[in-house]
């Protein structure tokens, strides 16, 4: 090919004007007019320009961050995308949003001043350093970063707490952001701020803090793709506060008076003998206490009673039943019968089965999840293994469903927002979620022997997870680490390893923080299940301590069960002092909890004695045992029983901790008033039965009554109140029956305080 | 070989018809030993075959033709050994898969597929089957749709794979009914240029065009419209508030017309060559269609006010209208003798980013930043046809001299020749300008083509994201390649803006590919070279 190099190859034009004057080339007229800046004195791209996008909220999901952009121009949610909203700035629409002969007149700089219509608005001044940052990268050819930019590696806030003495008085944040090579600069007026309690404190644009009630809460900084928190107390006025100094049985109790001293509240007092007993045992074995054991307790004159009790109820086969049931509500066993493969109930029982057993046996909460994590094999015979088949329930196996649903519930960590850009509130960026789903992308089954068996196992022959961004393999990585594990052989071994080893703090304040809401009520992270930065801990050194504990103890769920149970802490009065009464989430009273749907049915059977039958459970299955079975489809949400849908027990819909549900709805009253659940077992042929029968007196009937249903003495005007009840019918079995209605129909009954 | 062919072809496109002329190019591709090879009895049977179908039927024309015709069947049947026909492949399929609902007994949307001859009738819709065309051919996108609620056999599991691949080699290869008949001719679109009107006296060139004050720019701006004049070594060149023209041999600059209006967004000659469409403004603020007399420079007349910068504009062959579009999503005709709105054209979901008249008059192309391509009568406004193919946004339309063939661009990649007149891709290229992928990057690469113009002679050329020029031969090849200099590879980037050619042309005589790339530079490379 010949060209004519003379004229083919690219140059300038030849400026020749009306007087045929030759002013000189396009090249020499760019060289005249801009001498080429030096670029290190530039504004870079992802170093200055778009911490603006972010601070100006251009990249907010509510703006050009949402999925599809906004009026027809996207940017990546926060900036996870550097390189494709570069594209798409400059290149997308030539001369148009950038326009780097004229740059003031880009658009990216006539939107954002508001100078042309704009559906965000005006977004910072001609005169704000923003400006001038975006003007002069524009001046300098809008150019894209050359080589590897220092990226931020960690954001750093000049206070770690707060604590103001009285409202309105302020205090201002400084923000500092480290990059890769070690440099630090201010990136105060580039951060973005919130607070997460605006009752207690806020804070403005630019950082700074000002006190609004009394209370403590935290104020965050996000900028690149760090959150970082300060801690903020709002102090009540100290002329009131006086320090019961209240003695500590153990550690929990030296931290969370600790805590409250600082916050200046005093906690309540000790609950009695009768509290503690019925809150005691509905939390250890889900059930209230019988006639014999609250009179055995009452009677008992020991100082160490409580200790005594708490033991025996650890001892309790039930203590490990209803542990094997909050574990297979989280870890979702559902079986069906003529499911799609794999979740068939022969498959739902060997998972349960194992479960109790593991529970039982006081089985190490560590292993016990180590074992889940790296099984393999059928799944009707090899229970462990349907970890894989029901904590995700698809036909096929879904790697990224799985890994979100997994570090969910092992962890408290919720990854599924970095499927599609970085965690915005939290350190989880689209690397750590596609190493993390390549964990189990070799996840396959296989058919077994019979129709319903699956054999699971992990083909390390596949390909791992493509980054979504740009499509590049994520070879298997654990949460937060920087290098992937080792290739080769099946990485569920290492992750296994890493998941349940004492130094993986995530993985045992996850437990701890669980255990620790199971019995108080709320977590010392609520909910349980959504840890991240922008949701810190109440009460740090307090995880920090039982999480420890727990790994002392080499994560023996009794141990740490006994510690919390022992402390004055858990047996607080649920009766709100004036200091304490605004505390909802420091544990200075008892609070009040709604039985679960599945303790509450076994409640209204132990007062009643009439016991519950469950489709596909023999005789004497308590609901705690129950786990829903059903023909069909094992996907959608299931309570299995009605009484479970109308009391909110986990559907099972979703690993979410919010499927179980605690909010009184009319349709619970109704059930409780007249429906079959508590009706038909007033008259049927149980204990109000058997009590009418025996020798016992009014007085005595009634007393029982408010024992067995209550955990408590009628108090004297109840008693005068339902004596005036039965009147001279006093083998009437109707007033008897009126009697318990009424006690199973209190909200005493249905809550544990 | 080529050359001998293209004169070959040339010369003689005066005496046969279009179709005919294909036929003689296919024959010309085959090693003459194929031909030979060619048993003497085959060639028989293919001859009288062919002779009964198309002499009686369709062009009963010539002795001479009816000679191309039997070359042409010829060299089918030399490539295919045993031809995938109806009677042998297909009605097992249909048999098994479509009869229960498309049958003698049933006919689903009128359709019958229990016969070659219904087959090729039809469906209430119209045909289903379009030989050569396997991806116009709506039996074939039923089954190969990718919603299974739209998918043909319905709610089932797709075809297998090897029958889909018959049906469609069947299509492909024209349709055959028995191993025996020879295939349907498919459509071609020869191209004879259309002589452009001399009588207009010389080629309109800018005379004593008067001095105009650069704006203030700190590097020139770039190159986002580009227009080659039909009869003159002329073409204009968009800047900030001003137009260049440029003689493009030389690429001296011969004058300016100031576009105090802001950005030109749209340059296009007038067919004459003497009025030049210049149509832009400013993003957000303010948009026009400005009118020049090409030879004293001077404003012939100023169409719209809009709100946001016009993207798209064309001046109807008759000259009596111009339509514009931008972000409104409307196309907008005005009047050019009294700058009246006419029409507004409401259809596009998106803005509107290309717009093209027809040069014979009778057709407008509009296209969308979503891909989709409108086209509408010129005269009424009607709706002709929607042309859907682009996934991506349309970045030109651009039409060839003869009416009968639309070239579209997109960001998806997809260079489309548009069969006018059944709406159907004549041809169509996809990743015509692919990206070289630096090691270590994966995903998607931008791809997008961002011009696409026709010359003279019905070639195309083209400018995309990978940062070359190309120009196509009129039957969609790729004639050649332009750019970017690899000897100035490190030079991607000049003072900080990256290079990406933006507009592409050829000029009048077709002797020259010139485009303008995102630094403000021209560039330029002669075609002669390539006959050589």
């Amino acid at each position: 090919m010949n060209v004519d190099s003379k004229i083919s190859k690219p140059g300038p034009i030849r400026i020749m004007s009306i007087n045929r004057l030759t002013i000189g080339t396009f090249a020499l007229f760019v060289s005249l007019f801009l001498p080429l800046t030096v670029r290190s004195s530039e504004p870079s791209f992802r170093r200055d320009v778009m911490p603006i996008f972010f601070r100006a909220g251009c990249n907010a999901g509510t703006c050009h961050g949402s999925a599809r952009g906004k009026d027809g121009f996207m940017l990546s949610l926060f900036g996870y995308d550097p390189k494709g909203d570069y594209e798409r700035v400059v290149n997308e629409m030539i001369g148009r949003r950038v326009n780097v002969a004229v740059p003031e007149q880009s658009l990216l700089l006539l939107k954002a001043t508001g100078a042309v219509p704009h559906t965000g608005g005006k977004l910072f001044s001609k005169e704000s350093d923003y400006y001038k940052t975006v003007l002069q990268w524009i001046e300098a050819g809008a150019p894209d970063d050359i080589g590897q930019i220092p990226n931020t590696v960690e954001v750093v806030l000049s206070r770690n707490g707060l604590v103001f003495e009285k409202a309105e008085s302020s205090e201002a944040l400084t923000v500092t952001a480290v990059a890769s090579d070690g440099s630090t600069r201010d990136v105060t007026m580039l951060a973005r701020f919130f607070s997460n309690n605006d009752s207690v404190a806020r804070i403005d644009a630019d950082g700074r803090v000002t006190a609004v009630g009394p209370g403590d809460t935290n104020v965050f900084a996000r900028f690149s793709r760090f959150t970082v928190g300060a801690e903020v107390i709002v102090l009540p006025p100290e002329a009131r506060f006086q320090w019961p100094d209240p003695v500590a049985v153990n550690f929990i109790d030296e931290l969370v008076f600790d805590r409250l001293k600082k916050l200046r509240v005093v906690p309540s007092d000790l609950c009695d003998d009768e509290t503690f007993l019925r809150r005691v045992t509905l939390d250890l074995i889900a059930r209230p206490p019988t006639l014999h054991e609250y009179r055995e307790f009452m009677a008992d004159a020991r100082s160490d009673k409580r200790a005594i009790k708490i033991d025996q109820l650890l001892e309790n086969e039930a203590f490990a039943d209803f542990w094997t049931a909050l574990w297979a509500e989280q870890l979702r066993v559902i079986g069906g019968n003529y499911a799609p493969v794999a979740t068939d109930v022969k498959a739902a029982d060997a998972f349960y089965q194992w479960i109790r057993t593991q529970m039982r046996s006081r089985r190490p909460l560590n292993e016990f999840i180590a074992e889940m994590v790296d099984a393999s094999g059928s799944n009707l015979s090899n229970g462990p293994v349907n970890l894989y088949t029901m904590l995700v329930h698809k036909p096929q196996f879904e790697p990224k469903a799985f890994a979100a649903d997994f570090s969910q519930a092992f962890l408290g960590v919720q990854i599924q927002c970095a499927e599609c850009h970085n965690h915005p509130f939290d350190r989880w960026t689209q690397d750590d979620y596609y190493g993390f789903v390549s964990f189990f992308t070799g996840m396959k089954r296989k058919p077994g022997i019979e129709p319903r068996e699956r054999r699971i196992f992990c083909d390390t022959s596949a390909p791992p997870a493509k980054h979504l961004v740009d499509g590049r393999p994520m070879p298997a990585k654990t949460l937060g680490s920087v290098e992937p594990v080792p290739a080769g052989g099946d990485p569920r071994k290492t992750l296994a390893l890493w998941l349940t080893a004492p130094e993986n703090e995530m993985f045992s304040r996850n437990l701890a923080n669980r255990i620790w809401a199971q019995l108080l009520g709320r977590g010392i992270i609520e909910p349980v299940d959504d840890v991240r930065a922008s949701n810190p801990p109440v009460n740090g050194p307090l995880l920090e301590a039982l999480s420890k504990r727990l790994v002392d103890v080499k994560f023996d769920l009794q141990s740490v069960v006994r510690d919390i149970c022992n402390s004055r802490v858990y047996q607080l009065s649920a009766r709100p002092n004036e200091s304490n009464v605004r505390d909802t989430r420091q544990f200075s009273h008892a609070h009040l909890r709604r039985l679960r749907a599945d303790v509450l049915l076994d409640s209204i059977v132990a007062v009643t004695g009439v016991p519950r039958r469950f489709n596909g459970f023999p005789d004497g299955t308590r609901a705690i045992e129950y786990y829903p079975r059903e023909s069909g489809d094992t996907d959608g949400p299931h309570f299995g029983d009605s009484f479970f849908a109308t009391f909110g027990r986990s559907s099972r819909a979703t690993v979410c901790a919010c499927e179980t549900k605690r909010e009184p709805t009319l349709s619970q009253t109704l059930h409780m008033a007249v429906g079959d659940s508590v009706r038909d077992r007033l008259s049927a042929n149980g204990e109000m039965k058997r009590l009418l029968e025996s020798k016992a007196g009014p007085d005595e009937i009634i007393e029982e009554l408010f024992v067995r249903a209550l955990g408590r003495q009628p108090k004297s005007d109840e008693s005068a109140a339902m004596r005036a009840l039965i009147g001279d019918s006093l083998k009437d079995p109707a007033v008897y029956e009126d009697i318990l209605w009424s006690l199973l129909n209190s909200t005493e009954f249905a809550f544990n305080h | 070989m080529k050359t001998a062919m293209l004169q070959l072809a040339q010369c003689q496109s005066a005496v046969f018809p279009k179709h005919a002329l294909l036929a003689i190019r296919s024959c010309f591709f085959r090693p003459p030993s194929k031909l030979r090879a060619q048993s003497n009895r085959s060639l028989q049977r293919c001859y009288g075959k062919m002779r009964s179908r198309y002499m009686r039927n369709i062009f009963n024309q010539s002795m001479m033709t009816s000679t191309i015709i039997w070359a042409f069947c010829l060299v089918v049947h030399a490539e295919e050994v045993t031809p995938i026909s109806y009677d042998d492949h297909v009605a097992v399929i249909f048999k098994k898969h479509c009869l229960q609902c498309h049958g003698d007994s049933k006919q689903e949307a009128g359709l019958n597929l229990a016969s070659y001859l219904s087959v090729r009738k039809g469906g209430s819709g119209g045909e289903v089957v379009v030989a050569g065309r396997s991806n116009s051919s709506r039996l074939f996108k039923a089954i190969t749709e990718e919603d299974p609620e739209a998918r043909m056999p319905p709610k089932n599991d797709p075809l297998p794979k090897e029958q889909i691949a018959l049906i469609k080699s069947w299509i492909d290869t024209g349709l055959r009914q028995s191993s025996g008949s020879s295939p349907v001719a498919t459509r071609k679109l020869g191209f004879t240029p259309t002589t452009v009107a001399k009588s207009g006296g010389p080629p309109p060139m800018p005379e004593n065009l008067p001095l105009i004050e650069s704006a203030r720019l700190i590097r020139p701006f770039p190159v986002i419209a580009l227009a080659a004049s039909p009869r003159a070594p002329l073409i204009a060149v968009s800047s900030y508030e001003r137009i260049n023209f440029v003689d493009p041999s030389t690429r001296n600059l011969i004058g300016s017309v100031p576009f105090p209006e802001g950005e030109p967004h749209l340059l296009r000659f007038n067919q004459s060559g003497s009025v030049l469409l210049a149509a832009g403004g400013r993003p957000v603020q303010n948009g026009v269609a400005v009118l020049f007399d090409v030879k004293s420079g001077r404003r012939l007349a100023e169409i719209g006010n809009e709100t946001d910068v016009v993207l798209a504009a064309d001046l109807s062959a008759d000259e009596q209208q111009i339509a514009i579009g931008g972000s409104s999503r409307v196309v907008k005709v005005y009047s050019t003798e009294n700058g009246s709105l006419v029409r507004s054209l409401v259809k596009h979901t998106e803005w509107i980013t290309a717009i093209a008249y027809s040069p014979d008059g009778k057709l407008l192309a509009t296209g969308d930043r979503v891909g989709n391509i409108h086209l509408w009568d010129a005269a009424s406004g009607g709706v002709v046809l929607p042309l859907s193919e682009h996934k991506a946004s349309i970045t030109s339309l651009s039409w060839r001299s003869d009416s009968q063939v639309l070239a579209s661009s997109g960001e998806d990649g997809l260079i489309v020749w548009w069969d006018v007149a059944k709406g159907w891709p004549a041809f169509s290229k996809a990743d015509a300008h692919p990206p070289r992928r630096p090691a270590g990057v994966f995903g998607k690469i931008a791809n997008g083509v961002l011009d696409a113009s026709f010359g003279p002679g019905g070639e195309l050329v083209t400018c995309g994201r990978d940062r070359t020029v190309r120009l196509w031969a009129s039957d969609g090849n790729l004639l050649k390649s332009f750019g970017p200099d690899s000897s100035k590879a490190n030079d991607s980037q000049i003072s900080g803006v990256r290079i990406l050619p933006l507009q592409a042309v050829l000029t009048f005589d077709g002797s020259l590919v010139v485009s303008g790339d995102s630094a403000g530079q021209l560039n330029s490379w002669p075609i002669e070279a390539l006959q050589k």
